[in-house]
């Protein structure tokens, strides 16, 4: 049994209850145990763009209470993810900047070492778990479905930090697909962002950019979509119908969390993996119930 | 100071030039003397199209010590943080940690910032997150809370004051 600091950060523990909820479901399967890390705050990530001082305590303090109770930290979101490696490995080549965060972590008691590990959901389950243990478990594999990857800026880019995967050609996601049964493969979008990071700003540009990564995977025949990163499923799950309003198109391409998926393969209850929550109609596919069927 | 002060200056600002080298070497880092202008950053840059970015020209107006321009400008905050720029880039420079260097001596220096990263960062002071939890809608546009869902409650510091404090001070340090 392996245990993790649940490190959530803050879009899926405030709305993006989808995910945490396939989250708790499917890693125990794994003998994974989720420990809650109920002192946490956000990241600091967004904060970079106001102060980066404020950024690295923030991640600090994070990782600071994972170091407190000597386990591991898993971050199911990739801008959290990023931004916690970053300042880990910042702090590691600045040890005066480590001091500093350290004299304000002091005022609660907390320490910043530097030796907690960090996962993501994508090197999480392909590289901890492995694929084999992911084929063992699938009880109904979704063999009818091709769908495409979105893996999220964030989970590849940049290399000059530790990334779950490769930054131009990342393939794990396609991998762990693969290995429940789903079919799927390149297309030219992959990479696009879906604009999520600038919404709160620039609403209008964001959708668009959500609305049009959607639309290219529906016409490119796609049964549906497979996000790992809260903000892209945001985009484009949740505000599926407001990017086809801002894009002018009809987009009904069904988006689902690759750990919904894998619960689904699992044969795990379809009610206790969130899937109610998603706006995208992906009770269009046959192996998914629909709201009443769940109810 | 601005781009038209500075070309149209007959006597080199002295006071103005050193506060400009000051500026750069806080940035020294990042900043591009390496750029050569190929533009592949711009080419990649996921907020070209719509909000007009160009990180190529970021660089080469630091470069040229147009800090002050820039930390005045609303491109800065049109970055989709993507980071595409200092992946492609063939000299391994960075324009999206010049774009986060820039609007961080924006905020240092008291101007304007968009509305939605005040907002967060408020939010972030007051109780540790960027939102507070909503109430959602499933498909059948019915509402859902984290407790309806058995989701246990949303993590929060339990001295958040304190927290509080700490953050607030935080905000006034500089990383360089």
């Amino acid at each position: 049994m392996k245990e993790l600091g649940l490190y959530l950060g803050c879009v899926i523990p405030t709305e993006q209850y989808g995910y945490e909820m396939s989250i708790r479901e499917v890693l125990p399967k794994f003998d994974i145990e989720l420990v809650d890390l109920e002192e946490s705050t956000c990241c600091g990530a967004p904060l970079r763009n106001v102060n980066m001082f404020t950024t690295m305590y923030l991640s600090a303090r994070n990782m600071a209470l994972c170091e407190k109770k000597g386990i591991d930290l898993y971050a199911p979101c990739p801008i959290c993810h990023l931004g916690l490696t970053e300042a880990k490995e910042s702090l590691e080549e600045n040890p005066e900047l480590k001091d500093k965060i350290n004299s304000k972590l002091e005022e609660e008691d907390l320490q910043y070492e530097g030796s907690t590990e960090l996962y993501h959901t994508l090197d999480l389950l392909h590289d901890e778990i492995g694929l084999d243990e992911i084929e063992d478990q699938v009880e109904e594999p979704l063999d009818d479905l091709t769908f495409a990857a979105h893996y999220g800026c964030n989970t590849i880019r940049p290399n000059d930090l530790d990334r779950p995967d490769d930054s131009e050609n990342p393939q794990k996601l396609e991998e762990l697909m693969e290995t429940i049964g789903i079919g799927t493969e390149d297309y030219p979008e992959k990479l696009d962002c879906c604009g999520g990071q600038v919404i709160s700003d620039h609403n209008e540009s964001a959708l668009t950019k959500a609305g049009e990564k959607i639309e290219a995977v529906q016409d490119q025949g796609f049964d549906g979509l497979s996000t790992i990163c809260p903000w892209g499923h945001r985009m484009l799950d949740s505000k599926q119908d407001s990017a086809a309003d801002t894009i002018g198109e009809s987009l009904d391409l069904p988006v689902m969390y690759y750990i919904q998926l894998l619960g689904v393969a699992m044969g795990i209850e379809q009610s206790r993996l969130g899937l109610e929550l998603n706006l995208s109609p992906v009770d269009n596919l046959e192996a998914i119930e629909s709201i009443e069927e769940a109810e | 100071m601005s781009l038209i002060d500075l070309t149209s200056m007959a006597e080199p600002d002295e006071e103005e030039q050193e506060k400009i080298e000051e500026t750069l070497e806080g940035l020294k880092e990042d900043i591009p003397d390496l750029c050569y202008q190929c533009g592949k950053c711009t080419s990649g840059c996921e907020a070209f199209i719509l909000l007009e970015l160009e990180p190529h020209s970021i660089m080469g107006k630091s470069k040229a010590g147009f800090i002050d321009e820039l930390v005045n400008s609303d491109e800065i905050w049109t970055c989709m943080q993507c980071f595409k720029c200092q992946e492609r880039c063939p000299q391994d420079l960075s324009p999206v940690r010049v774009i986060f260097a820039l609007k961080n001596l924006a905020v240092a220096a008291g101007k304007e910032i968009p509305s939605g990263y005040q907002k967060m960062l408020q939010s972030v002071l007051g109780n540790g997150l960027i939102q507070q939890p909503k109430e959602v809608l499933n498909r059948a546009n019915e509402t859902r809370k984290r407790e309806d869902l058995d989701l246990p409650p949303v993590p929060e510091p339990e001295d958040m004051d304190k927290v509080q404090q700490i953050l607030m001070k935080a905000t006034q340090e500089k990383l360089r």
